[in-house]
């Protein structure tokens, strides 16, 4: 019995096995959270010159002593456009900082030397350098107009006859993209109506937009100025498809897509939305679409702008600039 | 048969001492408080009122219902007035406790409703980590309002709401006999939205061999059950352990070895960050039967990612604020919880059963936060046990030498040491005198240290407790109390910042420089065993961690009765 009570006794202190020592640990590493801060490799890029419009990135290189958040700011020194990356770690590197040559605030950029700056939260220390844009990007897609050449005499426009209307292409350093922008403004007092501007496919040389995407995959976009000060402004957007392919458009038997967009914001912003997204609305109610229910951007007969506001508000004031539709993503700008 | 039958007079026997032959009777308890509270601080302070008063009277009153001779009904209703709240205010009903046992069939023992339940030290045990000495006096006092309150046990027990059974057969053969225990109890209801109903479940079989040898396989487990709301993604903590202690009785000692090994798995079904470990927990252990004394000596690994909810929940989350005197000073800075407050203030208490991993004090309990059952230790512990056969003095002193398993934010690990002794001593017995004269004495120690030669890596953590506590019977039936308390922690450590999901995202700097001071002296007269009425008087001095020092000057009456 006492081997038989030995032999258990010891198949327990058996069971009763250690841990080894645990090379891993609990939580974020100590150095990264109370560490001293300092710069081991200073800030680098991959180019010093680059052309976004051929395809080419750049991209930032540095490494730091603890895991911090960072930001790179790229200026352009002409634009004034800029670009922000930001990330936390302790290095930089091609996946965090691949810049394709978008903007993160309007202006984009340009054809420029721009400045890069690299700072770290909550640390002083500021890296600095410059890098050239050969040729900014390009976008994909179909611009409906950047208003750089001028208004096209196959677009439609109406001006009320209110006070102060001013509905014109205006070329000055606060466009977004380019030089020029379209410039709306007036006051109504009798009617929601300030003007219009109406941009058909026949301007474009086709009884359809030339655009190759369904509404899933295909997005509108436009940079819509807000006034300060003023948050008067409704956008309307009217869709047109010609769903029967008959080079033209009958409200009564084919879809109209309407988008609504307060502009009730101040300063240039990119405004973007799927073409699916896009509601059927009568009066401002959402309603059912009088041709085939579907979403086509490939049969947009023609896209309607319309300056909103209403009539007791007083003046109302917006511009607008670089109408495109893109495929698969929003516009990058 | 046979067998059976000696299992079946062992239940009844343990459950009809309660009956007494009646069908009903009530049971409960009385108690009135009476507090008139003065708060001082030396930091300016306009806003915090200086003085408050206040109290109650309340009464448990429970049915003891027995129908027949195997079943046992109790209903207990709690009545209680907030003084200067008669007439209708501040009056509040509570169900207290409800519950129905019994024995079906004269094998089963079933008890259904509030259950106080545990089963080992790893798998549902209510430690107490934080309350590291007792005494006798007013801290006796307090210290039994908050248990009853909370329903807080002497042999750790958990009071949850839910059935639990036990049977045992006996064999002639190989095995002596063998114990199940199971219980079921809700943690909470679903919402019939996001939250699911979730249950905590499990058992136990002790096999006793012979008087030799014993050994148990034990099993808790949280869980979800699924389908009760909106969600794929369920919550599971097993935890399944095996229990073992085997022994050779000689006439003069006892020597054995006893201990539990196990494994846990916790995380929610969907998440690919399940949390798997095991434990051991073995000691040695020596008893002389001429001296009354036992020493034993153990060695515990308890896993870094090991988790046991019924084990390592807190009885107090000290993520809370105080219920009284939360704020002071002009500014209204947080007061935190004290050593005064453990004592003082029940409703700080929790009897839940938490699946997370609770905040600790790190000055009050840094080696054993959620007891033995703390995850991430290792190391060796030590225990004496002493009483003399004329219960004259009683002496138990604990030591532990752990460390880290894994480094929390560095490779480095700390390490611990904790001492806790008590002493008791009665007086009446040691200079034979008439009246009662209990003396206890408690001391406790810790150090946490990570040396580092990096500053911010370097961890150095002292607290020490000692507590002081006499009870003197002036004339019959009525004692004088007087107790000391010095609490004190100083030097540094790291806290662990935990997501929701318990992973340690930053860390903490917790700098202590703190002591607290706590006097009373008082009366107390016990009418019987069961009644007394105390009067007291304490004072307590916290200095606020070195910036904001308060004192608490309280007077307190005290009448309680236990029927």
């Amino acid at each position: 019995m006492k081997k038989y009570i030995t032999l258990v006794l010891l198949g327990m202190i058996m069971l009763s096995s250690c841990h080894k020592k645990d090379n891993s640990i609990d939580g974020p590493n100590l150095n990264d959270v109370y560490g001293e801060f300092g710069v081991i490799n200073t800030l680098g890029q991959n180019l010093d010159s680059v052309d976004f419009a051929v395809g080419q990135t750049a991209y930032f290189t540095a490494q730091m002593s603890k895991i911090i958040d960072w930001k790179i700011t790229i200026t352009g020194q002409t634009s004034g456009a800029v670009k922000e990356i930001t990330g936390t770690g302790s290095s930089l590197t091609q996946a965090t900082t691949t810049w394709l040559g978008e903007t993160t605030y309007f202006p984009v950029f340009g054809a420029e030397i721009c400045d890069v700056q690299l700072t770290f939260e909550g640390e002083d220390d500021t890296l600095t350098s410059t890098i050239k844009i050969i040729q900014s990007k390009l976008n994909p897609g179909f611009l409906i107009s950047d208003f750089e050449s001028g208004f096209n005499n196959q677009w439609t426009s109406y001006i009320q006859s209110g006070a102060d209307m001013d509905f014109q292409i205006k070329t000055d350093a606060s466009s977004p993209q380019g030089n020029s922008y379209y410039n709306m403004a007036g006051t109504v007092d009798w009617d929601y109506l300030i003007g219009y501007l109406y941009f058909g496919a026949s301007a474009y040389g086709s009884p359809q937009m030339p655009i190759t995407g369904n509404g899933d995959n295909t997005y509108f976009n436009i940079m819509i100025y807000g006034e300060p000060g003023s948050v008067n402004t409704i956008l309307l957007f009217q869709f047109q498809e010609d769903d029967d392919l008959s080079g033209g458009f009958a409200n009564s038997s084919e879809d109209t897509y309407s988008l609504e967009i307060p502009v009730n914001w101040e300063g240039w912003k990119l405004y973007s939305v799927k073409y699916s997204d896009i509601p059927c609305l009568v009066n401002g109610q959402p309603s059912t679409p009088n041709g085939n229910g579907q979403h086509n951007p490939d049969r947009l007969n023609q896209v309607n702008m319309l300056h909103l506001a209403n009539p007791v508000t007083g003046f109302a004031k917006t511009k607008v600039d670089y109408i495109i539709f893109t495929q698969n993503e929003p516009l990058k700008p | 048969m046979k067998s059976l039958l000696t299992i079946l007079s062992f239940s009844l026997a343990a459950f009809t001492l309660a009956q007494n032959g009646k069908k009903v009777q009530f049971v409960g308890g009385a108690r009135a408080v009476m507090s008139n509270m003065d708060f001082q601080t030396g930091e300016e302070d306009t806003v915090t009122p200086r003085k408050s008063a206040g109290g109650y009277a309340l009464i448990d009153l429970g049915f003891r219902i027995n129908p027949n001779e195997q079943t046992e009904i109790l209903g207990m209703i709690r009545v209680k007035n907030d003084l200067g709240g008669f007439w209708g205010s501040n009056v509040a009903f509570d169900v207290r406790q409800l519950y129905v046992r019994g024995v079906a069939g004269k094998i089963v023992r079933y008890q259904l409703g509030n259950i106080d339940y545990k089963m080992t030290p790893y798998t549902f045990y209510n430690h107490n980590p934080d309350m590291l000495l007792g005494g006798v006096g007013t801290l006796q006092i307090k210290e039994d309002i908050l248990n009853y309150e909370s329903f807080y046990s002497k042999n750790n027990t958990w009071r949850q709401q839910g059935a639990a059974v036990d049977f045992g057969l006996a064999f002639p053969k190989i095995v002596k006999d063998v114990k199940f225990n199971g219980f079921i109890t809700r943690l909470n209801p679903s919402n019939l939205s996001n939250i699911f109903e979730r249950f905590y479940g499990g058992g136990n079989l002790v096999v006793k061999q012979s008087k030799y040898l014993t050994f148990g396989l034990n099993h808790a487990s949280i869980f979800d059950l699924k389908e009760t709301a909106a969600s794929e993604n369920p919550y599971k903590n097993a935890v399944s352990t095996a229990t073992y202690e085997g022994k050779l009785d000689k006439d003069k000692y006892t020597v054995g070895l006893a201990g539990e090994a196990g494994t846990s798995a916790a995380g929610y079904s969907q998440d690919s960050s399940q949390l798997t470990d095991f434990f051991s927990n073995t000691k040695v252990y020596l008893k002389l039967k001429e001296l009354n004394l036992k020493l034993s000596i153990g060695y515990m690994d308890n896993g870094a990612d090991f988790r046991s909810a019924g084990a390592q929940s807190k009885r107090i989350n000290y993520n809370q604020l105080n219920s009284f005197y939360s704020r002071y000073t002009n500014s209204q800075i947080d007061r935190q919880i004290s050593i005064y407050d453990l004592y003082n203030d029940p409703t700080l208490y929790s009897s839940s059963i938490t699946e997370g991993i609770m905040d600790y004090n790190p000055a009050i309990n840094n080696a054993l936060p959620y007891g033995t059952a703390s995850f991430n230790r290792k190391g060796i512990f030590g225990e004496v046990q002493y009483q003399d056969t004329s219960e004259k003095l009683t002496l138990e002193v604990k030591y532990y030498q752990l460390s880290e398993i894994r480094g929390q934010g560095t490779t480095k690990l700390r390490k611990y040491n904790f001492l806790q002794t008590t002493a008791k001593v009665d007086l009446m017995k040691f200079l034979k005198i008439k009246r009662h004269l209990d003396f206890e004495a408690g001391f406790s120690y810790q150090r946490t240290t990570r040396p580092s030669e990096i500053e911010f890596e370097n961890v150095s953590l002292k607290s020490a407790a000692v507590s002081l506590g006499v009870q003197y019977e002036l004339i019959s039936k009525l004692f004088l109390l007087a107790n000391v308390y010095h609490f004190e922690s100083s030097g540094n450590d790291l806290t662990p910042i935990r997501n929701t999901n318990d992973e340690i995202i930053s860390f903490a700097p917790y700098n202590a420089n703190n002591y607290e001071n706590y006097f009373a002296t008082g009366l107390k007269f016990n009418f019987t065993e069961d009644m007394y009425l105390s009067a007291f008087y304490e004072s307590n001095l916290n200095n606020g961690n070195g910036m904001t020092p308060y004192t608490i000057n309280q007077f307190m009456i005290v009448y309680n009765l236990k029927f």
